[in-house]
């Protein structure tokens, strides 16, 4: 008996040992861990920040063609140094479309064929990827598809610091043509830098704009329109000490070593908001709905939306359309997630706001500076004659389960490649030789898609639904058709679409651009 | 007075304890797996997680039974906490709240790895009244 009590008293020693390691070690994981989950790291600006919501928010201007004969329109955009006033008193030199950051916004409309001339006048070779639309292969901006600048050596055309060389790839000097059909339903397309292995630093240095397409349905729904439609685009960065733009490469001058630091492995988040190009700016409106066409265009910052009002009520944000168009009906939202490459059609009524009145539209995942967006002023009660009908759209694809000729399993995760760090698609890093999946023009296929961390999935040429989240179903925001999927750590989503429109060589890749540039990125072949 | 054997309540709970150690150890196999890229893996995690809870619930059964007729309570107090932590991990599971789910299914694991050397390492016997 004596030697019970003395095994139970070691028993409980020992079990509150085990306790003790048990409680220290899941304390230690909820504090250490970044709940809500964030994947990338921060980079500070060197430079003082300017308070919140006192610059105006620029809308981009929309770019006039140079010509229109032919039913189609044709346009010209130069790709040149600029800088530009982005923190007060700072100048800060960028890459850019036309001149400015955001690029020129086009406005097009559905069927009616755009011709963009690209002419390359930056240091570095480019290539425009139009991100969303329906394009011919030859001119969807395949990253090796590059238009060099004038004296670019041709023996370094490849460009790719692992040298890969791609037989395949169509390489201009100068200029280039980049021909959109644009046959596709309505929505809010963007344009921005996809050359092999820097994508990510040429986004962030300024190389993005909006596309626009609309069509006579959408424009009869008597939404918001006019000064009431706002594009917002949404990017983070970090400015250094001398204004420019700071950002960790590996090789600052982008030629030879793609990748980022260590620390930022996992994404690069900046510290100031830019709305439209603009830190935290403050738009005035008038008390009526107002159709915000918000892009997320930042290289790896998620943000989770709400619009509040200085007396904390939270407004509604009543979704119309997804990157790929009109939903069916509307879906409101009190909070909205956007992953990167993302774009929402968001209607928010401000009638109810008294007039001088503030409506900040707020990140709730954001800590520090990157929590505030920007600002909405009220500035005077109006008669608002817009609406938003309960059908929106009639046309979107129904596509089911029992369509589907195929279904496939990627993984999408960490990995090494090259003999360093990298993310991988199915264990692989991209190759533009490897042809990772041939699809038949026409098939519907389900694709199954799984995260080990944050990886905000695109696809090129196509639009897809989404059919489960982690074997339940979608969330409310994953209505209407889409062409980035945002899949959130550990979780695997289901997609469906068909793949119709060209054949050619497209792409697949996580829209994290600091992922995308490290390996995650695959072949897709329609044939 | 020669070794006691065990007694069919013992039994139970030795047998119930394999059980579920069995079932758990797939649960990391199936995440792991998953991981890889395998979604069918994630449907056996879920199947695996409803497996192993049922098998834990049942386990506080037989751990009670085993309290009551041989007056041993420590099975009890060990499936009471390990049944508590499952339940946690199913819905940090659900929620997808890994950096709870990753560690409390490590520490579930390990604490069933002591519970199965617990009932195998001697005869379950009647325990003394005052030990109960």
């Amino acid at each position: 008996m004596r030697e019970r009590g003395m095994s139970r008293r070691r028993v409980l020693g020992i079990g509150g040992a085990l306790g003790l390691v048990a409680a220290t070690g899941l304390s230690a994981s909820a504090a250490l861990a970044r709940r809500p989950p964030v994947t990338g790291a921060e980079l500070r600006s060197a430079l003082p920040l300017p308070p919140p919501f006192r610059v105006p928010l620029p809308i981009p201007s929309v770019l006039k063609p140079v010509g229109t004969s032919g039913g189609a329109d044709r346009y010209e955009i130069t790709q040149r140094e600029a800088s530009a006033e982005i923190l007060p008193g700072v100048r800060t030199p960028l890459w850019t479309y036309e001149g400015t950051f955001p690029g020129p916004t086009i406005e097009s409309r559905r069927g009616r064929p755009v011709t963009v001339t690209h002419r390359n006048e930056l240091p570095l070779p480019t290539v425009v990827h139009l991100h969303g639309g329906r394009t011919p292969a030859a001119s969807d901006g395949y990253p090796t598809d590059l238009v060099l600048p004038e004296g670019w050596p041709e023996t370094a055309a490849h460009a790719g610091g692992h040298g890969m060389h791609d037989p395949r790839a169509l390489v201009s000097r100068l200029t280039r043509d980049y021909t959109f059909p644009l046959d596709q339903r309505p929505t809010l397309l963007w344009y921005h830098d996809h050359r092999m292995d820097f994508t990510a630093p040429a986004i962030w240095r300024g190389l993005a704009g909006l596309h626009i397409v609309r069509d006579d349905a959408e424009d009869e729904l008597g939404l918001p329109s006019g000064p009431r439609e706002l594009p917002l685009m949404i990017a983070d960065r970090a400015f250094a000490a001398d204004g420019g733009l700071d950002y960790p490469a590996l090789d600052p001058a982008l030629r030879e070593r793609p990748g980022v630091r260590e620390p930022y492995l996992a994404g690069v988040l900046g510290d100031v908001i830019l709305v439209n190009g603009a830190p935290w700016p403050v738009h005035e409106v008038d008390a009526a709905r107002y159709r915000l066409r918000v892009l997320n265009a930042s290289n790896a910052r998620h943000y989770e939306l709400e619009a509040v009002t200085d007396d904390g009520r939270r407004l509604d944000l009543v979704q119309v359309g997804a990157d790929q168009g009109l939903l069916a009906a509307p879906v409101t939202h009190r909070l909205l997630p956007i992953a990167p490459a993302e774009r929402y059609d968001v209607i928010v009524d401000f009638s109810g706001v008294p007039v001088g009145g503030r409506v900040r539209l707020l990140n709730r995942i954001g800590s520090g500076r990157a929590r505030d967006v920007m600002a909405f002023r009220v500035g005077r009660k109006v008669t608002d004659d817009s609406r938003v009908p309960r059908v929106l759209s009639s046309d979107l694809p129904d596509w089911r389960r029992s369509d589907a000729v195929r279904v496939r399993d990627f993984s999408f995760r960490t990995g090494r490649m090259h003999g360093g760090h990298g993310w991988l698609i199915g264990g692989l890093p991209f190759d533009p030789a490897r042809t990772d999946v041939t699809a038949r023009f026409g098939d519907v296929e389900v694709w199954r898609l799984i995260a080990d961390v944050h990886h905000p999935i695109h696809l090129h040429l196509v639009g897809f639904r989404v059919l489960s989240r982690s074997g339940r179903p979608p969330l409310p925001h994953d209505a209407g058709l889409k062409d980035t999927i945002s899949l959130r750590p550990g979780e695997a989503a289901e997609i469906i679409t068909r793949f119709d429109g060209y054949r050619g060589r497209y792409l697949f890749h996580c829209h994290n651009a600091e992922h995308e540039d490290m390996g995650m990125m695959a072949n897709l072949e329609i044939v | 007075m020669a070794t006691p054997a065990t007694r069919p309540s013992g039994w139970t709970l030795r047998a119930v304890v394999s059980a579920h150690l069995v079932a758990i150890v797939g649960q990391p196999v199936f995440a792991g797996v998953y991981l890889t890229g395998d979604y069918d893996s994630l449907h056996w995690h879920a199947v695996g997680a409803d497996v192993v809870t049922s098998i834990g619930y049942s386990q506080l059964i037989v751990a009670i039974v085993v309290w009551v007729r041989l007056r041993q309570v420590w099975p009890f107090l060990g499936t009471a906490a390990v049944v508590a932590a499952e339940t946690v991990q199913y819905f940090a599971g659900l929620d997808g709240a890994l950096w709870l789910h990753v560690p409390l299914g490590v520490m579930t694991v390990a604490a069933l790895v002591v519970q199965f050397v617990a009932v195998w390492r001697r005869p379950v016997v009647r325990g003394e009244a005052r030990d109960a």
